[in-house]
């Protein structure tokens, strides 16, 4: 049962660290952007956290600092993406690229220096004592209990506001919300740098949640993975959680079984959780025989929106 | 769009037919030319005999302090980790030498692939550095068939012996077996654990010696073996360390570079070793005592031996706890008390006295075959080169 | 100042020069941008890109590494840019790239016995032909259900990566040698012939003529103006009736082939053995080329050849003590301000007096 409780537990901390990103994605996406550059971005958060504490010690200005190249590198990339309307697969690599450089640059002078200041697990007083969720939901740090609210609020901004609908209208027929006298390009600026900021944060939950260093590269991918996750869920927050603890749970089990099932190669258990998100890709987003599955896909992701268009 | 295979086949078959010399299929992929007392073949052969005959080795005598350095790693000197102590290495010995700090050039971020060595290698040539030392184990193959283009260059490795090459390891596992000592003392436990990286022989010399520390103090002792498949994930080796703790071990072993091991053993209240370098400061609660390269010695007598011409291509370093280059931290008093601390002292001061032979014999391998016999040694061929896991390691290679 | 007024008029066509003149233009504006990360740092901008492009085109040494780099780089780019140039998004190259190794050196250990120079060109074939095949395999989930093929073809590349790690650590580790992750070399009548005298091997020649085979097929033949019709209007296409199906297979196969063909070019001509991560970020690398190239084949020799550059020059960089991540960070910069630059290749500004009363609303936008 321990053995269970651990891996659910360890599966929520790995959901977290990521589900930042993922649905800071599915916002950006769903305005009609796709951002591929979450790893770039990531890094940028992890670094400009991990050097802030270094030097002030102190969470909360970390916190801020995050956020603040979190907007500053969401206004980049709208403004390549939104005002320009350059290629966004192609941006993300971009943005990928040079926060990967750069983040490397500034990073120098704290690699290697231990900060020992972090987000430590806090056990909420009264359900932290619930048996079995418990331990795995109520024995965590600040950012996870903030998640937990986070998910709920995005479910219920998308399905059930005003702004909600607007969100997706834009994603899917811009163009429909222009006539409407909305400003569609300020709408995707707004959602682009929401997208980038929690990424950011996504980024300083690994270097001051997660762990407590910094090196270079130290996100090894899991932007990617973000990335795929919000395909993964068909742009639905919901899905999205889901998602992120079958992707940490299995690749958790995955580092079990090497220890269970010694014969088989340890890359084979690796392979896991790719397979997996390949395998439910399909099945969740499919048009097969006779079924009349919406996806929720945004119509106009990826395609920048033109007045003259309309 | 048949034509389009067609063009692209008839390319194909262009470029093929030039290399021509259609010779029988006897062996199509060679062994590669490398590892001491194997078969070195005929292109490597023909290679240094080309080089030799076009230009007699130069032996040419320097002052020590005009000595100009470049190095090339994988990754970069502020990982904290391995890339890390092999810099450290050079600067020391270059301080104790008087060279000026001015004659290090250091490529960073070099892919253990041919074309990036072959760049950093120009570059540096064309800045006329005296030595190259390929800080990166995968480096070894390649510069083994490049170094005979660089005449004028000394070629450092660092690894097995190789070619062309001077190589120098550390015989780190005679620290490793402190540290399994240590955690088996610590623990107190029949069952430890060890986190390691990539399967590779000298990975699995960690392993091993770390099992026999262990079992030297605690006859019991066996160690559960999980592999991160990665030099450095922070999420496999975090996950790696949790499936352990999860057995219920409390001592934990590590070959990894990122703290995330240490920061997670701390978190779950069990103990782990340090690797690379102190990793006390990492998490102060967790980490017993770890284990630090110290390359100084042997980089100071490389560059003595470059700057005086008496280097040769089979200069070979393997030196261990007796020249102070397999070296451990101090105790974290705090987890290991004194009395253990001085029992693994102890066992230090019998490893540099020669008194213990962490690959002696009798030895088994985990699935029961002997590779030592008793009161024999294990030749350190077969030490740097082994792929086996001890008999009381559990886990595949 | 109050009349005068900016203006933005999107281009029918843009001339020529522009076209060339405004990377080149934004390239530097990249490099003055990372010129001040560099005096940061305390090195003179113009000093280290000067010895940069030394190094990287005006030697001999430098410009064979350039080359030699360039090889795999032009395949990869040559294939994303034929899924691209239908809207397929394959990000799967570098898998189809280490699937292509892998299979080619897989012919090498266990094929039959026979001539060597036949056993060389099956060997290729058999190469493209697993990345052709890798690369279907991702699209097919896209022709039969619709399935977005991104996401896809991206996990692909995990797996494809992790079984070449396991074939060098595994069963085709040398073991004659050091015990290190490489797998042994192929014979030396195996290699790509290099050419005339120089260290550049024929794998080069194989680039070329795979792209102005593909610049052909596009501009000539049937297919491939279906496939240009399919990427301006699926409706159109399904209205005068090709299969898109087909097309989808046909495109990503294509698409593969060559990222295949780049691994097989890369085992045969550059590292004569299989190792972990060849790829190297080759696969990406391509789609930045095939982007920056339009998707016009031709193109994508010329700037595989300069990202290439790049690349050797980051050494010579690096040895003047500029730190390594600025090589990373002026290959972003400069995608960065190209891509930003393109806007203005596509749009005209246009400055003028106001004369009217209202011309606000046509400035926005």
């Amino acid at each position: 049962m321990a053995f269970i409780i651990s891996i659910l537990a360890a599966a929520v901390v790995y959901a977290v660290s990521i589900l930042y990103a993922t649905i800071g994605e599915i916002f950006s996406q769903r305005a009609g952007v796709m951002n591929l550059g979450l790893e770039g971005i990531m890094l940028m958060g992890a670094v400009s956290g991990y050097i802030t504490v270094v030097h002030t010690h102190s969470l909360a200005l970390s916190m801020l600092v995050v956020i603040i190249v979190g907007l500053l590198l969401g206004l980049l990339y709208s403004f390549l993406t939104v005002t320009l309307k350059a290629n966004q697969i192609v941006c993300g690599l971009a943005i990928l690229t040079f926060g990967m450089g750069l983040s490397g640059f500034l990073g120098k002078s704290v690699s290697g220096v231990s900060a020992n200041l972090k987000f430590e697990s806090y056990p909420l007083p009264v359900l932290s004592k619930i048996p079995i969720l418990g331990d795995v939901f109520f024995n965590q740090d600040l950012l996870v209990y903030i998640m937990y609210l986070i998910i709920p609020l995005s479910i219920f901004y998308i399905y059930r506001t005003k702004y909600g609908m607007r969100l997706r209208a834009l994603g899917e027929n811009p163009a429909a919300l222009d006539v409407e006298g909305i400003n569609v390009f300020a709408l995707r600026y707004a959602y682009v740098i929401f997208g980038c900021i929690m990424t950011t944060i996504s980024g300083a939950y690994l270097s001051l949640a997660y762990t407590n260093f910094w090196s270079e590269g130290m996100t090894g991918g899991r932007g990617w993975i973000a990335a795929a996750l919000v395909t993964f869920a068909s742009w639905k927050p919901r899905a999205a959680v889901w998602g992120a603890l079958l992707f940490g749970g299995i690749s958790i089990i995955g580092t079990n079984l090497q220890i269970y099932l010694p014969v088989i190669p340890s890359q084979f258990f690796s392979m896991f959780p790719y397979l997996a998100t390949i395998i439910v890709l399909i099945l969740a987003s499919g048009k097969f025989k006779n079924s009349k599955k919406h996806t929720e896909e945004p119509a106009s992701l990826c395609i920048p929106y033109e007045r003259e268009g309309r | 769009m048949k034509r389009v295979f067609g063009v692209m086949l008839a390319v194909i078959m262009l470029v093929a037919s030039m290399a021509g010399c259609g010779g029988a299929d006897t062996n199509a992929v060679e062994a590669t030319p490398n590892a001491a007392g194997s078969t070195v073949t005929e292109a490597v052969t023909t290679a240094v005999e080309e080089a030799t005959s076009a230009e007699p080795a130069p032996v040419a005598t320097k002052d020590v302090t005009g000595l100009k350095i470049g190095a090339i790693t994988t990754f970069v000197k502020e990982d904290g980790g391995w890339c890390g102590a092999q810099y450290k290495g050079i600067v020391a010995a270059m301080k104790a030498l008087n060279i000026p700090e001015a004659n290090l050039i250091f490529v960073e971020n070099t892919a253990e692939e041919v074309t990036a060595v072959t760049s950093a290698i120009d570059a540096l040539a064309a800045e006329g550095v005296d030595i190259i030392m390929g800080a990166s184990t995968g480096y070894a193959p390649i510069l083994s068939e490049l170094a005979p283009k660089y005449p004028n260059i000394t070629f450092a490795q660092v690894g097995d012996k190789t070619d062309n090459l001077i190589c120098y390891q550390i015989r780190d596992y005679q620290a490793m077996f402190l540290l399994g000592a240590t955690s088996a003392l610590v623990s107190g436990k029949p069952l430890l654990g060890y986190s390691a990286g990539m399967s590779e022989a000298s990975v699995r010399r960690g392993i091993n010696s770390f099992a026999l520390g262990a079992k030297y103090v605690e006859p019991d002792s066996k160690v559960q073996v999980v592999w991160a498949n990665s030099w450095y994930d922070v999420d496999k080796e975090t996950q790696c360390a949790k499936s352990l703790i999860d057995m219920g071990i409390t001592c934990i072993g590590i070959n990894a570079s990122s703290p995330a091991i240490p920061q997670t053993c701390e978190k779950n209240g069990v103990y782990c070793t340090g690797y690379h370098q102190d990793m006390l400061s990492y998490a102060p609660k967790a980490v017993m005592v770890s284990f630090m390269w110290n390359w100084e010695p042997i980089f100071e007598t490389v560059f003595k031996s470059v700057a005086d011409g008496t280097s040769t291509k089979d200069d070979y370093y393997f030196w261990g706890a007796d020249k102070n280059c397999a070296t451990i931290s101090d105790f974290n008093a705090d987890i290991v008390s004194t009395e253990i601390a001085d029992k693994v002292k102890d066992l230090q001061k019998k490893i540099i006295a020669g008194e213990i032979e962490v690959f002696g014999g009798e030895l088994k391998d985990n699935k029961g075959t002997v590779l030592v016999n008793k009161g024999e040694v294990m030749s350190d061929k077969d030490i740097s080169a082994q792929k086996f896991l001890v008999e009381n390691a559990i886990g595949e290679w | 100042m109050g009349n005068m007024y900016f203006r933005l008029e999107k281009r029918i066509r843009t001339p020529l020069a522009i076209r060339i003149l405004n990377p080149v233009v934004f390239i530097v504006l990249a490099m003055g941008f990372c010129g001040i990360f560099i005096t940061l740092a305390g090195f003179e901008p113009v000093k280290v890109y000067a010895k940069m492009i030394k190094t990287a085109f005006f030697t001999s040494k430098g410009l064979t590494q350039t080359i030699l780099y360039s090889i795999p780089l032009m395949l990869c780019g040559l294939g994303v840019s034929i899924s691209f140039k239908m809207n397929l998004n394959n990000l799967g190259a570098e898998g189809q790239y280490a699937v292509g190794a892998i299979a080619s050196f897989g012919f090498v250990i266990y094929g039959p016995s026979m001539p060597l120079s036949i056993k060389l060109i099956l060997a290729i074939l058999i190469g493209i032909a697993a990345g052709c095949l890798w690369s279907v395999l991702a699209a097919i989930p896209k022709a039969l259900w619709n399935v977005n093929e991104t996401i896809i073809s991206l996990m692909m590349n995990y797996i494809a990566l992790l079984f070449l790690d396991y074939l060098c650590r595994g069963p085709w580790m040398n073991n004659e040698g050091l015990n290190l992750p490489y797998s042994a070399s192929i014979n030396k009548m195996l290699y790509l012939p290099n050419l005339f005298g120089t260290e550049i091997n024929s794998g080069i020649i194989i680039a070329i003529i795979s792209a102005i085979v593909i610049y052909w097929f596009f501009k000539k033949t049937t297919s491939g103006y279906q496939i240009s019709v399919i990427k301006n209007s699926l409706s159109a296409a399904r209205y005068a009736g090709m299969n898109i199906k087909k097309n989808i297979l046909l495109v990503m196969g294509i698409s593969g082939a060559l990222a295949g063909m780049a691994g097989v070019v890369k085992i045969f001509g550059i590292t004569h053995r299989l190792q972990p991560s060849l790829p190297g970020g080759a696969g990406f690398t391509g789609i930045i080329i095939a982007y920056l190239s339009k998707f016009n084949p031709l193109i994508v020799i010329v700037v595989s050849f300069f990202i290439a550059g790049l690349n050797t020059g980051s050494y010579s960089v690096q040895i003047s003590g500029v730190p390594s991540q600025i090589a990373t960070m002026i290959q972003g910069a400069i995608l960065v301000f190209v891509l930003a630059g393109e806007f203005f290749a596509r749009n005209k500004i246009i400055v003028g007096r106001r004369v009217s009363a209202d011309p606000l609303k046509e400035g926005e936008a």
